[in-house]
């Protein structure tokens, strides 16, 4: 793959759930070793991009490849096998099974990979909390720790591409800086990242380029710093 | 170890009491259909269980089981256990049929479908009367008693046969329950929508369950048409008291345990058969009411089936015995 290929290229995507369209032509772009996020309000369809990639979404036209394959011709759970790991929006952990076994599973696509356990050692240092708690029920953590488990379980895979919808939703404000924190190492670890935010703030002080989505359309994109200073998204998503 | 000293223990006992029983008398009859609906109801939990979908409509590979191995030993003079890997041929592929258009349902949505496919088929035995015989049933034809023939003139290797059967069924259970398909289909019980994103294929795992469950019932349904020599559409393809008794037994011992159908077919099929007796003349259909009233009990109180209390009285039982 050539440096100047993208590894994300979406291209005119349509999506939307039954007679229903939530996205209408989307373009959006994403290097190897980028940090992007997309932001806008509640409904605008953010999590419905994230879940096209993914291949969740029933109805899908438009272009999409991930580091030179078409992905509208893969099922969704061939997806992983590519490099790519999602989050899903509202945790999803496997409540009933341990911390481990939930960290193993997301490794489930690649269960013969000889290095899991330094895999595992990995997401521990990333998350200390999970190395006290991983012989305990997934579904007797704390929000937080969930978040980290449904984290964990992504970086098992040791993706390419890691995809995190609303990471932040429903957490306590402490949480969500210690997440941002490990977003940032992840990143610099060499994975690139794909963050959808409502917390917005947020998204733009870890992603280093954004687009804003309105209405299921692209309305504004640029280097965070861009945004930041953008007075449109100043006054409709930061308050200032 | 201790466990699988316990195992053994149970299987030993098993194997000596059909040898107390009269071999000609009414008990060895309720301990055969007892391992025979243990075994239906093992069978049920693995797509019941295991993979979490309810489904009544399992007399549908049943009775394609014993229709099956019957017409081949009618039409053709083919030995029942030929007929039997017949019949589980074909209740796959039943299986599979159904399954295709239905495994994307969930929960009362899954339940329906598959209790109106038994249904079908039960409507289709009885006007097929070219195959079937139609609503008259078939009588198994007698053949001079040989194990190649599956033909005995004692009920006692037909208890034998029933608690292999179940043997065999539970050990693969079991198999799948520890194997990866295990971890998979408890994935997607815990949580469909995780499953899919870390790349498991939840519709093939589903398939697979069903598949296997189908060939396996309809396999069970020739055990039944041996012991039972005469069956007719309404018997084999019933929803009430195949469909939904094995379910009933699976959920009231413990649906998604080796042990719960076992223990919910040792406690349901002899009560059955002593208020069947008990009130034939004066009020028949009773026992249905208790069974319901029972149900209703078991889901109030003890949601996870007869298993719960079995494990508190062990835990009591080794907590005294190390005291």
């Amino acid at each position: 793959m050539s440096a100047s290929q993208p590894l994300l290229e979406i291209k005119g995507l349509n999506a939307g759930y039954g007679e229903i369209e939530v996205l209408h032509g989307i373009d959006l772009q994403m290097f190897e070793g980028e940090f992007v996020c997309i932001i806008g309000a509640n409904t605008a369809g953010k999590s419905t991009i994230l879940r096209a990639i993914s291949r969740l979404v029933p109805h899908v036209t438009g272009t999409l490849r991930f580091a030179g394959n078409d992905l509208s011709s893969r099922a969704s759970h061939d997806i992983p096998t590519l490099g790519i790991a999602h989050v899903p929006e509202g945790r999803h952990v496997f409540s009933d099974m341990m911390v481990e076994e939930n960290l193993m599973l997301g490794a489930f696509t690649a269960r013969h990979a000889k290095d899991l356990s330094s895999r595992m050692e990995g997401i521990f240092e990333l998350f200390p909390r999970l190395r006290e708690r991983r012989g305990q029920l997934a579904g007797t953590l704390s929000g937080g720790e969930q978040q980290m488990v449904a984290v964990g379980r992504a970086l098992m895979l040791q993706p390419k591409l890691l995809l995190l919808d609303e990471p932040s939703h429903g957490l306590a404000p402490k949480v969500v800086e210690e997440m941002h924190d490990a977003f940032t190492k992840i990143h610099s670890r060499g994975t690139s990242i794909l963050l959808v935010e409502q917390n917005v703030g947020l998204a733009l002080d870890v992603a280093t380029r954004g687009y804003v989505l309105e209405s299921g359309r692209i309305a504004l994109q640029g280097t965070s710093a861009e945004l930041n200073e953008n007075p449109a998204v100043r006054a409709a998503y930061l308050g200032i | 170890m201790k466990r699988w000293i316990a195992i053994l223990a149970v299987i030993a006992i098993a194997a000596v009491l059909p040898l107390l029983l009269s071999p000609t008398g009414y008990w060895i009859r309720v301990l055969t259909f007892t391992l025979l609906f243990a075994a239906m109801a093992q069978v049920w939990n693995i797509i019941g269980g295991l993979a979490n979908q309810t489904s009544l409509g399992h007399a549908a590979f049943f009775g394609i089981g014993a229709y099956t191995s019957t017409i081949l030993v009618l039409k053709f003079g083919i030995s029942p256990w030929i007929g039997m890997f017949a019949g589980g041929f074909l209740g796959g592929v039943a299986a599979l049929i159904i399954a295709v258009p239905t495994m994307r349902l969930q929960g009362h949505y899954f339940a329906l479908a598959t209790l109106a496919f038994g249904e079908v088929m039960r409507v289709i035995a009885n006007v097929w009367t070219s195959l079937t015989g139609g609503p008259v049933g078939l009588s198994v034809p007698f053949v001079p008693p040989s194990i190649a023939a599956y033909s005995f003139k004692q009920l006692l290797p037909h208890a034998y046969i029933a608690l292999i059967a179940l043997i065999i069924v539970t050990v693969i259970f079991e198999a799948i329950r520890r194997s990866a398909m295990g971890y998979r289909l408890r994935a997607i019980k815990e949580n469909p929508a995780a499953a899919e994103v870390i790349g498991i294929d939840t519709t093939k795992v589903k398939l697979q369950t069903a598949v296997i469950s189908g060939v396996l019932m309809a396999m069970l349904g020739t055990l039944y048409a041996q012991v039972a020599v005469f069956f007719d559409p309404d018997t084999v393809f019933s929803a009430a008291s195949i469909s939904i008794r094995v379910a009933l037994i699976a959920i009231l011992g413990g649906v998604g345990t080796a042990i719960g159908p076992i223990l919910g077919a040792l406690f349901i099929i002899p009560v059955e058969e002593l208020m069947n007796d008990l009130f034939s003349s004066g009020a028949a259909g009773l026992s249905q009411l208790i069974f319901g009233v029972i149900l209703i009990a078991v889901i109030l109180w003890r949601p996870r089936g007869f298993i719960t209390v079995f494990d508190s009285l062990m835990a009591r039982f080794s907590s005294k015995a190390r005291s």
